[in-house]
């Protein structure tokens, strides 16, 4: 039988459903094995128990009276706190806001509220989701479950770690370069950076204002639809959301037969060469997806460092935008990793700015023709395993080497997830883009894989 | 990027106190930018529009 904590989303709404499980008991063994757990892995800022233990018992109260008011009722989720959460500060894990306490909830939490979902907390980031793990921050990074030793990617850091340690079945993350997919990538578990639009940003604490996105993120890729079914829809608050058709969850049991697949292989083969392990892993999932009946033929975008240096320039300008008057009376507040990057926005011009965006609408272009003729594309995530957290220069130039920026360029919806484990026991990651507004053909994609590769299955093994 | 240019465009954006403070990665972070210029130097043409494109309300 499987533990508590392992379970998913969708086998705990059926166990409440069925009355063999309560929100109660679930939440107290979750709280039980954060206490435990969570001191080697930093993945909380802030948790407050008897709140968690309260709203259970609300659920559980109104699950028994027959007012179930959805398949989330009860289920935890944890927020990556640059995410605001009613009554707590978000700190986007900074000095600079700690003491910022939200007055309302973001828009996704408000729809998991209303969902009957119960908040687990606030989750480590990287500094104001940008930088790197940090050392001299008011609170400790997040650290990989599967090595204590090794970054769990970020920013959506705690997010991450927390789910592949199993503290909670959902998180939401956010995702401007690649924060939702990165953690994803390594920590083994499932990310998905949304269609731009389709989540309101409402609430989460801006970085890129053109690029970025809150989204769902899980141990299986049906927990990640069902996350991204509550937390998705139209919101007049922010001016980037649209309303697109519901129902990512929809086409999940159906298989790949027929489906066109691209793979971009030169972004991890020649623009940005992987390690031989994620290399030989993306191959096998091309492989298995064949195997499963999908059609897979060989794509060729627009180079991948001219990808991210598009990404990274409309990032600096937009991010100096948001920091600069902090930037300038506050320096000392920031960490050093971060200052360091914001601090890049002073010296990039506003023809640099509309030059990254000139180039972008190309780049769209570009995007759409492949997607004529394909239907999902299939690339690398990150081109190396995680390295560790304590040695800087790795994590600086392993950080960058990534196919996710691309994604958040044009707005079509992306997933990470786990495609192996390399020979020092670290997950290895494989990423899915879809057409714009067809999240739910990367998540039939993505779960068609999952059923035939299994990764899902594995778990790191935390000394207790 | 020479010290005197960093200098000036430090001083321009206001960040005076980083110079004196940090000086270091206000040089780090001017060479990531020129890193970024030089990585998307290939020319535009003139009509090549940026995105989003100028959305106005519905009349």
């Amino acid at each position: 039988m499987t533990e508590l904590h392992w379970l998913s989303a969708t086998d705990i709404a059926d166990r409440f459903a069925k009355r063999t499980l309560s929100p109660l008991e679930l939440a107290d063994a979750l709280l039980a094995r954060i206490a435990k757990l969570d001191p080697q892995l930093n993945a909380f800022i802030r948790l407050d128990p008897d709140q968690v233990r309260a709203d259970a018992r609300t659920a559980e109260r109104e699950i028994t009276s027959g007012q179930r008011r959805s398949s989330l009722h009860g289920i935890p989720v944890g927020i990556k706190d640059i995410i605001d959460v009613r009554g707590v500060p978000t700190t986007c894990h900074s000095k600079i806001l700690v003491d910022n306490v939200a007055k309302a909830d973001a828009a996704a939490v408000a729809r998991l509220r209303a969902a009957g979902a119960i908040i687990l907390g606030k989750l480590s980031t990287h500094e104001f989701a940008f930088g790197g793990p940090s050392f001299d921050l008011p609170f400790p990074p997040a650290r990989n479950p599967w090595n204590r030793a090794h970054h769990p990617g970020g920013s959506s850091s705690g997010s991450g770690a927390a789910l592949a340690a199993g503290f909670f079945p959902l998180a939401l993350g956010t995702d401007t370069a690649g924060s939702i997919r990165n953690p994803a990538s390594c920590c083994g578990i499932v990310g998905l950076k949304p269609t731009y639009g389709r989540v309101s940003r409402r609430g989460a604490f801006p970085l890129a204002f053109t690029l970025d996105h809150v989204g769902p993120m899980a141990r299986t890729v049906a927990d990640t639809a069902l996350l991204l079914d509550a937390i998705s829809g139209h919101d007049a608050g922010d001016p980037g959301s649209r309303a697109f058709a519901a129902g990512a969850s929809g086409a999940l049991n159906q298989d790949v037969h027929g489906l066109r697949i691209g793979f971009v292989r030169h972004f991890h083969e020649t623009d940005m060469p992987a390690d031989p392990e994620v290399g030989k892993a993306v191959e096998t999932v091309a492989v298995t997806l064949a195997k499963e009946g999908a059609v897979v033929s060989t794509v060729v975008l627009p180079n991948l460092k001219e990808l991210a240096a598009i990404n990274r320039t409309i990032l600096h300008g937009e991010a100096w935008s948001i920091h600069a008057r902090w930037l300038r009376e506050r320096p000392g507040d920031y960490a050093r990793s971060t200052r360091r990057r914001l601090f890049t926005g002073a010296f990039l011009g506003a023809g640099d700015y509309v030059d990254a965006q000139r180039r972008r609408l190309q780049v769209i272009a570009a995007f759409e023709a492949a997607f004529r003729d394909v239907d999902v594309l299939l690339t690398a995530s990150s081109m190396d395993p995680p390295c560790r957290i304590d040695d800087a220069e790795a994590v600086a130039r392993t950080y960058p080497r990534q196919a996710r920026t691309p994604f958040n360029v044009t707005g079509h919806p992306a997933l990470a997830m786990m495609c192996g484990l390399s020979a020092s026991g670290l997950p290895l990651s494989v990423q899915f883009a879809g057409r714009f507004g067809d999240d739910a053909t990367v998540l039939r994609v993505a779960a068609a894989y999952e059923r035939a590769a299994g990764w899902n299955e594995r778990h790191p093994a935390l000394a207790s | 990027m020479t010290e005197q240019e960093l200098e000036v465009i430090a001083r321009a954006a206001g960040l005076e106190k980083a110079l004196t403070e940090f000086r270091d990665d206000l040089r780090i972070a001017a060479k990531q930018a020129d890193d970024l210029r030089r990585a998307l130097a290939k020319p535009l043409g003139p009509a090549d529009e940026p995105w989003p494109p100028m959305r106005t309300p519905e009349p």
